[in-house]
């Protein structure tokens, strides 16, 4: 018997109430390139099903798009050594020959980039770093509460030396309901809130200026979900958490 | 796979012209004009503009593609810093090894895929090192993610993003049967389908969700 056809193998990892012929499954049990080929379609189907698809993409920001261009500045501007293709990857063994037309006098991208250089000379800073001059101090994880799903990380971060909490979640939003950003002190007593946390999942708040120099054990970075009734208190539901290394 | 993206850009004379298609299977096609509308643009087209150098096609791959690479690198690296690091590195280094993409062996995102896999790693190495001399003093435990399991995430990066962009109603039926859990009967009775169809469009579904991680995983 020849292969299956992929349809059916489809229906198989699909659970399709289409049973497989008895010759269909004798086939299975001797070739192992069905098997094969059926073992990744149930696996993709798994992970298909698995409840932590909830990966909503981030959405890279124009400066990184501007990094890059001033990066390839170097590169454009460089004496004409075709770049001796410093990263081959895996699965480009062989060069694809293109007709390759006479490059324009001035590029588009040297534009472009030049134009983001400038910027920044204007701007009076000596190095060309595009990216905003944040550093990371410290960051965890943020892992779901029991009962709860998603996932995420808090950075403490220093922006030009003005201390920030950076959020990032991807776990479902609320209908109904908004989500706040709290910053709760490992006694368990006191927490501070920082604020409204949008639906993207992203935000960046400033902290309380005594927390500036260090968190003074307000260590604990909790999401809550808040109902819309005007109290300000902490819910108690929280979607959430993850603990900044002192 | 080869045929059928030949075909395509053959359907589309007016942007993207084929020359001559060789004997080994490699391509020879141009841009035709420089004021190819990029945005506009089809997934082959962003192809033969890639691996010819057109520095246009470049922003608009990087607005097709960042997302995904941005999301896979920060989801790998748990730091929003990493993850726009490796990001910008990917960009620029495929751009700057572009004359070894190979148009028709598969689209420029899994190309970057696969280039952001290296770089995920490299950094993840890089950062073993500091963790072991940090582990040493604070007995952290290993954040370091294991092969397989960056391979899943992309997997499951990349079939989230493809389950997204299904057409209707087959986006909406692997929806129900995935994450809401009908069955197909269920399925068929809620958008008005006959049952054949509902089940004939999740085969379909799953036997395209396969060619394209398999072009992201090779």
């Amino acid at each position: 018997m020849t292969h299956l056809e992929p349809d059916r193998l489809a229906d198989r990892a699909l659970s399709i109430d289409d049973p497989l012929t008895a010759a269909e499954e004798k086939h299975l049990d001797s070739c192992a390139e069905c098997r094969d080929e059926l073992a990744e379609l149930s696996r993709i189907a798994e992970l298909g099903r698995n409840p932590e698809r909830l990966a909503p993409q981030l959405v890279p920001t124009e400066a990184m798009w501007q990094s890059i261009q001033v990066q390839l500045v170097s590169q454009v501007t460089a004496p004409a050594t075709t770049e001796p293709a410093a990263e081959p990857p895996p699965s480009s063994p062989t060069v694809t020959e293109l007709p390759r037309r006479t490059p324009r006098p001035r590029s588009w991208l040297l534009v472009a980039a030049a134009a983001v250089v400038g910027l920044i000379i204007g701007a009076g800073v000596t190095t060309v770093v595009v990216r905003d001059r944040v550093e990371v101090t410290s960051s965890t994880s943020l892992e779901a509460l029991p009962g709860q799903t998603g996932q995420g990380i808090a950075e403490l971060v220093s922006d030009r030396g003005r201390p920030e909490l950076r959020v990032q979640i991807d776990a479902p939003p609320t209908p109904d309901r908004y989500r706040e950003v709290w910053l709760i002190n490992t006694d368990g007593q006191r927490m501070y809130t920082l604020g409204v946390l949008p639906d993207d999942g992203r935000a960046t708040y400033l902290l309380p200026p005594e927390l500036a120099g260090q968190l003074q054990g307000f260590n604990i970075v909790d999401v809550s979900i808040e109902p819309y009734d005007g109290n300000p208190a902490h819910s108690r539901e929280s979607q959430v958490r993850g603990t900044l290394p002192t | 796979m080869t045929q059928s993206f030949y075909a395509r850009i053959i359907a589309d004379p007016g942007r993207v012209r084929v020359i001559s298609v060789v004997d080994d299977g490699r391509l020879e096609a141009e841009v035709v004009g420089d004021h190819t509308d990029w945005r506009t643009a089809t997934e082959p087209e962003l192809r033969v503009g890639f691996a010819q150098g057109d520095e246009a096609c470049l922003q608009e791959v990087f607005r097709r593609s960042a997302p995904l690479i941005y999301t896979i690198a920060y989801r790998a690296l748990g730091s929003s810093t990493d993850g726009e690091e490796i990001t910008q590195e990917v960009f620029v280094s495929a751009w700057r090894a572009r004359e070894n993409y190979q148009a028709e062996k598969g689209s420029v995102s899994g190309w970057l895929i696969g280039i952001a896999r290296h770089r995920i790693v490299d950094r993840q190495r890089a950062r073993g090192r500091d963790l072991r001399l940090v582990q040493a003093v604070t007995k952290q435990t290993d954040v370091q993610i294991q092969p397989e399991a960056l391979s899943t995430l992309i997997d499951r990066i990349v079939l989230t993003e493809e389950i997204g962009r299904l057409p209707h109603p087959r986006g909406t039926i692997l929806h129900l049967a995935f994450w809401e859990g009908r069955s197909y009967p269920q399925i068929a009775e809620q958008l008005d389908l006959p049952l054949g169809t509902v089940k004939s469009h999740a085969r379909r579904a799953l036997l395209h969700l396969r060619t394209r991680l398999a072009e992201v995983t090779s």
